[in-house]
């Protein structure tokens, strides 16, 4: 069964002291694809400013807006009404033998190779051979998924934006970015194409119509086994209605809700909020 | 000015009749030569573009060699003395490692017949046009991939392939603005292509001012030849550039954008914006408000439309690379993707000049233009491919061993030359890392005649011909940049390794109409200042100097 969600991110920026010039990109215009539609969006910043839209190499819509007056806060909220998608269900049509071929390792490239975010691990590709042993790809991408979810601690504070899969698998500790970074490292290491996805999910699966859920900004995997279908492995949980597609990329880097560049003298701290309401 | 009075040596009479004569004489290089052909020089198989084996001088190269043979060893000194004077007059000079030093400019020219030039002409045209159809494809539908032409692997592990300038679209499509396409000659004379430049390829100035100093040193030489002239380049730069600019700007405002003085080529920046009679900025002169990028003037701010930029995509924008960089504009990125400004050359061109890239620009003739590759590139092989891998690992003390990465002949290593502890440290960093890099054989870069303390030896050179595409054609200078390696025996051609440079002449043939060097006695005219309105070329409109009136 489908979900009809409301989302209501507001994000920004508080400057010690006033920033005089800023340059700004938001993804965080949900994606309309086969999946999901987006029936309504909007992106409105305090101070307002002339936003400029285009679709980036990943296909996510990019709002970008430059700011030029001083300024203390910067403010974007961006609204959206999605209809989700149904429970993914695990795809089985390529083999082991599949993964390895010439088309496949040369067409998927991009989600194959280690990255900043996502380098390779000795110890975690060693793990995750052992744990596909026996099984075809789309169970070895769910026993991987459940080994990280047990592995890793959900920890909010320990590790930050910038943080490694590595750095979070030698703390066995992190929040949703990292649960999906370490995925990544091993699904990549035992040759299954996967994709990092950023998104919403809305965490009361009883919520009443029209009830406002307090929501967080989330992540998780889409893995290529013949066909994409996605896990989150966060919550050890299928990606199903509760889940609102964003974007999708290599790792964070590629889908970073907000970032840009700022002059002034101050530091900036970044405030977020995240307001999930079932429609229907 | 003191070497504008010393008398320059005569040269002996020369004529069509006395050049025939003398052609059925030659058989043997005179005194200045002596030992040129010795059979122990190193490298002895290379082609030597004056003489041909038995010692006979090369078509060309007649009239030339008649002047310089009867040099004798003081004259040759007294020439030299005078073209080191104009260059250092003329304060060109080149940074290596901080340094300013002037660029050794050699004596005697590198000739090449029309016919010849005619051939290279229509090569690198056809080299960009497919490089062109490349990058719009990459940047845009990757077709290339999708039919399996090209690995996908290809371009994602390209290091300069930026995904950031993926969809961005130039009003008139072209990308490659300003492109060398470098060339070197192989031991049977054929001119084969060694790499590509299309990001900020530089050295065009030296052609200009070379021919500059050559023609105020060695006027009579000019007076021998039909030498095509090279002092319109920018001109065709300018037109090329306001071209570019979207269809609905009447008088596109064009910008040469440079990194600062202290970069290596801010001779080069100065003297391109100087030519064409535009500003010359730095990243902190503009800025960019809703997606437009304006210059701070006097006057207030003015719309840019077409910036000449003269800085690396990594510092050109700190929005989406290095964020650090303060040599860029922030936000020039998105305004030339919403088609406010353009970007020359374009953002993410270095996917098309990265070295492995290079192995498939024949593919990429064959499919885009459906034509032969007039231009062969040097044999290369590809250590990412298992049994070229195997190869040049089996053969590693044969061959020339290139970075992917990296230019102005760093890191390269001359199997032959190297130790076998050198040999065995790039093994592993090769088996390590084999997308980063190349093998090619000891391609034996052809001979030019150098002046060599009172003598002339051969020395090796290359070519750099720049090419402007403004959309409608390409034009190649008939020239370019000949860097020639000074130390003997050296194949490192470039100014960061010990090298120097010759005036490269593209002879007009005796039919054609095409203008060519001093042919009116005016060597005024050759001055940069005087010959701004000349060099200007006529596209110019009225409105576009009353403009530039009013900016000063």
């Amino acid at each position: 069964m489908t979900w009809q969600l409301r989302v209501a991110h507001r994000t920004g920026y508080r400057y010690a002291t006033p920033a005089t010039q800023s340059y700004n990109e938001a993804r965080l215009t949900p994606r309309s694809d086969r999946r999901q539609t987006t029936v309504a969006t909007r992106i409105e910043t305090t101070p307002a400013t002339r936003a400029y839209r285009y679709t980036d190499y990943w296909g996510t819509v990019v709002t970008s807006f430059d700011l030029h007056a001083p300024h203390t806060e910067f403010t974007v909220l961006a609204t959206s009404v999605v209809e989700t998608a149904d429970e993914a269900e695990p795809i089985r049509t390529a083999s082991w033998r599949d993964l390895r071929s010439e088309t496949v390792v040369d067409h998927r490239t991009e989600y194959l190779t280690p990255t900043d975010y996502t380098p390779r691990d000795v110890s975690l590709a060693r793990e995750a051979r052992s744990l596909r042993t026996g099984l075809d790809p789309a169970d070895a991408v769910l026993a991987v998924c459940e080994w990280v979810n047990k592995q890793l601690k959900y920890q909010p504070g320990t590790t930050g934006v910038h943080s490694t899969a590595t750095d979070a698998w030698q703390a066995r500790e992190g929040v949703c970015q990292d649960f999906a970074h370490v995925t990544l490292v091993m699904l990549r290491a035992i040759g299954i194409p996967a994709r990092y996805v950023s998104g919403y999910l809305h965490t009361k699966p009883d919520a009443k119509l029209g009830e406002v859920v307090e929501g967080e900004s989330h992540a998780w995997v889409d893995v290529w086994t013949g066909g994409w279908w996605a896990y989150d492995p966060t919550n050890a949980i299928p990606v199903g209605p509760r889940h609102v597609w964003v974007a999708m990329g290599r790792d964070y880097a590629d889908v970073a809700p907000l970032k840009g560049i700022f002059t002034g003298g101050g530091q900036s701290t970044l405030d977020v909020s995240v307001h999930l309401t079932r429609l229907a | 000015m003191s070497f504008m009075n010393a008398t320059p040596p005569r040269l002996p009479p020369s004529g069509r009749r006395a050049r025939k004569a003398a052609a059925s004489r030659i058989t043997r290089p005179g005194d200045r030569f002596e030992g040129y052909l010795s059979p122990d020089r190193p490298h002895a198989g290379a082609y030597d573009e004056m003489f041909s084996g038995d010692g006979t001088v090369r078509g060309p190269y007649r009239a030339l060699y008649e002047s310089i043979a009867a040099l004798d060893a003081h004259d040759l000194q007294s020439r030299s003395q005078a073209l080191d004077r104009a260059m250092v007059d003329q304060g060109i000079t080149f940074s290596l490692s901080g340094q300013e030093r002037p660029f050794p400019l050699d004596l005697v020219p590198r000739v090449i017949q029309a016919a010849e030039w005619t051939k290279l002409e229509r090569g690198v045209a056809q080299r960009v046009r497919a490089l062109e159809a490349f990058l719009a494809d990459v940047y845009g539908d990757r077709q290339i991939l999708r039919d399996g032409v090209l690995p996908r692997r290809l371009i994602t592990s390209c290091e300069h392939f930026h995904r950031e300038a993926f969809g961005i679209t130039p009003p008139n499509g072209v990308r490659i603005h300003v492109s060398g396409v470098d060339l070197v000659r192989d031991e049977e004379g054929t001119f084969r292509v060694l790499e590509d430049n299309l990001r900020n390829p530089s050295g065009v100035s030296y052609v200009m001012e070379n021919r500059r100093t050559m023609a105020r040193v060695f006027p009579d030489l000019f007076a021998q030849h039909r030498v095509r002239p090279v002092g319109d380049y920018a001109s065709h730069l300018l037109r090329a550039l306001r071209a570019a600019a979207a269809a609905n700007v009447a008088d596109p405002m064009v910008v040469v954008l440079t990194p600062g003085v202290h970069n290596s080529a801010y001779f080069e920046h100065s003297l391109l914006a100087r030519l064409m009679g535009v500003e010359l900025v730095e990243g902190r002169d503009m800025f960019c408000r809703d997606n437009v990028v304006y210059l701070r003037t006097t006057e207030g701010e003015r719309q840019v439309d077409v910036v000449y930029r003269r800085i690396d995509d990594e510092f050109l924008d700190p929005v989406h690379y290095r964020p650090d960089s303060v040599l860029g504009v922030a936000g020039i990125q998105n305004a030339a993707r919403a088609g406010n400004v353009v970007v020359a050359n374009a953002i993410g061109n270095g996917v098309g000049d990265d070295k492995l890239v290079y192995t498939y620009v024949p593919e990429m003739v064959k499919y885009y233009l459906n034509e032969k590759p007039l231009l062969p590139n040097v044999d290369t092989f590809r250590c990412w491919l298992p049994d070229e891998f195997d190869h040049v690992m089996a053969h590693l003390d044969e061959l020339v061993i290139k970075p992917v990465e990296g230019s102005g002949g760093y890191g390269i290593v001359f199997g032959p030359d190297a130790t076998a502890a050198e040999l065995a440290t790039l093994r592993r960093k090769v088996r390590a890392n084999r997308r980063g890099w190349i093998a090619q054989p000891v391609v034996q870069l052809s001979t030019v005649p150098a002046k060599v303390d009172d003598r002339l030896a051969p020395r090796h050179v290359d070519l750099r011909p720049f090419a402007v595409n403004d959309g409608k054609d390409i034009f190649v200078l008939p020239g370019g940049l000949t860097r020639v390696a000074l130390p003997e025996g050296s194949l490192v051609v470039n100014s960061s390794q010990g090298g120097g440079s010759k005036d490269t002449w593209v002879l007009a043939s005796r039919a054609s109409t095409a203008e060519r060097e001093l042919e009116q006695p005016a060597l005024g005219a050759m001055s940069t200042v005087d010959g701004l309105v000349a060099e200007q070329g006529p596209e110019l409109t009225s409105s576009q100097q009353q403009q530039q009136q009013q900016q000063s």
